[in-house]
């Protein structure tokens, strides 16, 4: 039995990983933008093909296509939201949030067109899992993981040290005043933007190295992502994180107890608790 | 000035309408073209088939038009989109119903999508013909305004059943996705493993939308089963049959060929897919329909479900005319077995097949799924399997019976 848990901790950690850093870019753009970006579903999917692109037709190994999943889908939310959601943004959130819904329905059809619905797997040798201390792990979610880590890493490192990290902060704490202090908000939004979709595009890979890809790919985990940055907190950056984890290690050690068809309730019965007992999110917002 | 209706005008304007609606169905179910639906899953899990059960449609429906229609009228097909999804395939159907008032709605394919589409067309009287296997779907009270050309669970699971004793297989695991299908199959599985000496030691049923099944894998394995049946649909199973061989997994693996297809061969590396089995109700591949509609399709190797989809508009077609015209659910209902099954002719193409109703002789249509006979509630009495297996990313046909 312990090794049991211990297994699904494991397995739950690795998955919560992978679902952490598009969290971040959802409620990074929650954080400055104000209204909860679902478009995010298709530009995980559009990271997720533009790196098999990247790593089938180029020949690029999976840690150099990363930097274009996250790439193309930067490129690709920042087109879309300046086109789309910006001019719909003064309507307030809730016609924003909606429009974002349909934009990721366009933008999944989009892909859809181009690639048609056939699965595509990206170009990697399978291993084999390692046996450590009788636990299972498999070399491809430990690359995951580091991939994950790393990209978790660079957003800190830019928003703790960096001029624009700062600013992004500075208009996500108050936009009329960073504003006011000359702060150029249009711009801290793009880059905002830009950033948060190049996570999800990041995700979307990550999700594709360990299954497969379609259009699909990112509409499927879009409710964890979801559940991840309302139980963090929405807004908050180590919430995203934290609220990650809890759900992916959360539905594993759900097994123990259920039945796996019912796995995708513990995200949602999270959100419920957590909303009931702690509205703000274990971490509340203003926490960076 | 305000033109007032006078009263004689009123009563005159009053008995033509009524007059009008007074009028049976079945004559205004006459002259014009005939509209049918088609409602196939272009997008979500089946959007693999979808497309290509249209266009085996569109091509019959193109082939009974140039040879002069239905008794001289033309068939119009309008093609809905049930994205494999219930809700939406919901809508498509009123739309198809209420807007459109098509007289039958062929080739829906997924089970929850059929069963949540089924009680609106029964209720309008419009006729329903689909390629799910869900056993449930059948004993509906559809009061006949149904079919399907796809073999039903039980059908299905005791051919899998007995393969899987057949291959030597003592402890059978089976991983299912969250389906209609799931647990009957499990149970006819268990039952029919037993009479076989066999057993069906692990049953786990997954949420589709999963990135991993690592979890459920190790559920599976602890019991240590020496066959896994993997009862899925394609994306799932790609990441189980993945997950299967970073675990060490190093059994046997059987799956649906719906699930584990060429596509899915291609996208996986060959040795995670080495060996696994597929099992398939197999379409009539030496029937001359078949042939006909692989080349039409410019595709020699045809899924079951374009075959069946080919056969639902044909048999719906003859219905109509064996019905005299009557385009409606009722009147397909009435005579779609008149044309399917006993002693008449026998015919594989629907074109053919009108000419002879035309000449006033009965027939008895074989298409390119199979022989297209139905039981009372609408299943099909026999069809062929097709058994496969994956031999370094390819299919390499066993047998067919």
């Amino acid at each position: 039995m312990p090794r049991e848990i211990a297994q699904l901790v494991l397995n739950g950690l690795m998955a919560g990983t992978i679902l952490a850093v598009p969290a971040i870019g959802f409620t990074a753009i929650y954080a400055v933008l104000r209204f909860p970006n679902f478009a995010i579903a298709s530009h995980l999917t559009i990271g997720a093909f533009a790196g098999w692109l990247a790593n089938v037709s180029l020949g690029l190994p999976a840690a150099l296509a990363v930097g274009v999943a996250f790439a193309a889908a930067g490129v690709a939310g920042v087109v879309s939201d300046e086109l789309i959601l910006k001019p719909l943004r003064p309507a307030g959130a809730l016609t924003t949030a909606i429009a974002a819904v349909a934009l990721t329905l366009v933008l999944e059809n989009v892909i859809r067109f181009v690639f048609g619905n056939d699965l595509r797997g990206y170009a990697l040798p399978i291993r084999r899992d390692w046996q450590v201390a009788g636990l299972r792990i498999a070399p491809q979610q430990v690359q995951n993981f580091g991939l994950a880590v790393v990209a978790m890493a660079a957003v800190f490192l830019f928003l703790a040290f960096t001029r624009t990290g700062k600013a992004m902060r500075a208009v996500a704490d108050n936009p009329t005043l960073a504003s006011v202090k000359g702060i150029d908000t249009d711009r801290v939004a793009r880059l905002t933007t830009f950033v948060a979709m190049g996570l999800a595009g990041v995700g979307g890979m990550l999700v594709g190295l360990d299954t497969s890809i379609d259009p699909l790919t990112g509409f499927r985990v879009i409710l964890s992502v979801f559940a991840a940055a309302v139980v963090g907190g929405l807004g908050s950056i180590p919430g995203a994180v934290v609220g990650a984890l809890t759900i992916g290690i959360g539905e594993e050690l759900s097994l123990l107890v259920l039945a796996p068809a019912y796995r995708t309730v513990v995200g949602f019965a999270a959100i419920m608790f957590v909303l009931t007992l702690r509205p703000r999110g274990i971490f509340g917002e203003r926490a960076y | 000035m305000a033109q007032r209706l006078s009263r004689r005008a009123f009563l005159e304007l009053g008995a033509v309408s009524l007059a009008v609606a007074g009028v049976p169905a079945v004559a205004r179910g006459q002259g014009g073209v005939i509209r049918l639906g088609t409602l196939t899953p272009l997008t979500g899990n089946g959007g693999n088939y979808g497309p290509s059960m249209l266009k085996a449609m569109q091509w019959v429906a193109g082939e009974i038009n140039a040879a002069g229609g239905v008794r001289g009228r033309k068939i119009q097909l309008v093609s809905e989109d049930d994205q494999t999804n219930p809700e939406a395939g919901v809508r498509a159907a009123r739309k198809l119903i209420d807007l459109d008032k098509v007289a039958a709605i062929m080739g829906t394919w997924a089970s929850a999508v059929t069963t949540a589409v089924a009680p609106l067309c029964w209720e309008s009287r419009t006729f329903l013909t689909t390629v799910s296997g869900s056993d449930t779907i059948t004993l509906l009270p559809h009061q006949g305004y149904l079919v399907r050309t796809q073999p039903n669970t039980q059908l299905q699971g005791k051919k899998f059943a007995e393969f899987m004793a057949a291959q030597g297989s003592k402890r059978v695991a089976i991983l299912a996705v969250q389906a209609p299908f799931a647990l009957p199959t499990q149970k006819v599985v268990g039952e029919e493993l037993k009479k076989h000496g066999s057993e069906l030691v692990a049953a786990v049923v997954y949420d589709k939308d999963k990135t991993t099944y690592r979890s459920e894998i190790d559920q599976v394995l602890k019991d240590k089963p020496d066959m896994i049946y993997l009862n899925g649909y394609t994306a799932d199973v790609t990441v189980v049959l993945k997950d299967l061989y970073k675990a060490g997994y190093t059994g046997a693996k059987i799956a649906q060929a719906y699930a584990v297809n060429q596509k899915l061969l291609s996208a996986l590396p060959p040795e995670v897919t080495e060996g696994t089995w597929t099992i398939a109700p197999s379409p009539s591949i030496e029937s001359s329909a078949y042939k006909r509609l692989a080349q039409a399709l410019g595709n020699d190797d045809l899924d079951p479900y374009s075959c069946q989809t080919h056969d639902h508009i044909s048999l719906v077609a003859l219905a109509i005319a064996h019905a005299k015209g009557e385009a409606t659910g009722t009147g397909i209902r009435d005579h779609v077995r008149k044309i399917s099954q006993g002693g008449g002719a026998r015919v594989d193409s629907a074109a053919e097949g009108l000419k002879l109703l035309a000449q006033g002789k009965e027939i008895n249509f074989d298409g390119a799924s199979g022989p297209c006979d139905f039981n009372e509630i609408g299943d099909i009495l026999d069809t062929k399997f097709r058994y496969e297996q994956a031999e370094k990313g390819r299919f390499k046909l066993l047998k067919i019976g």
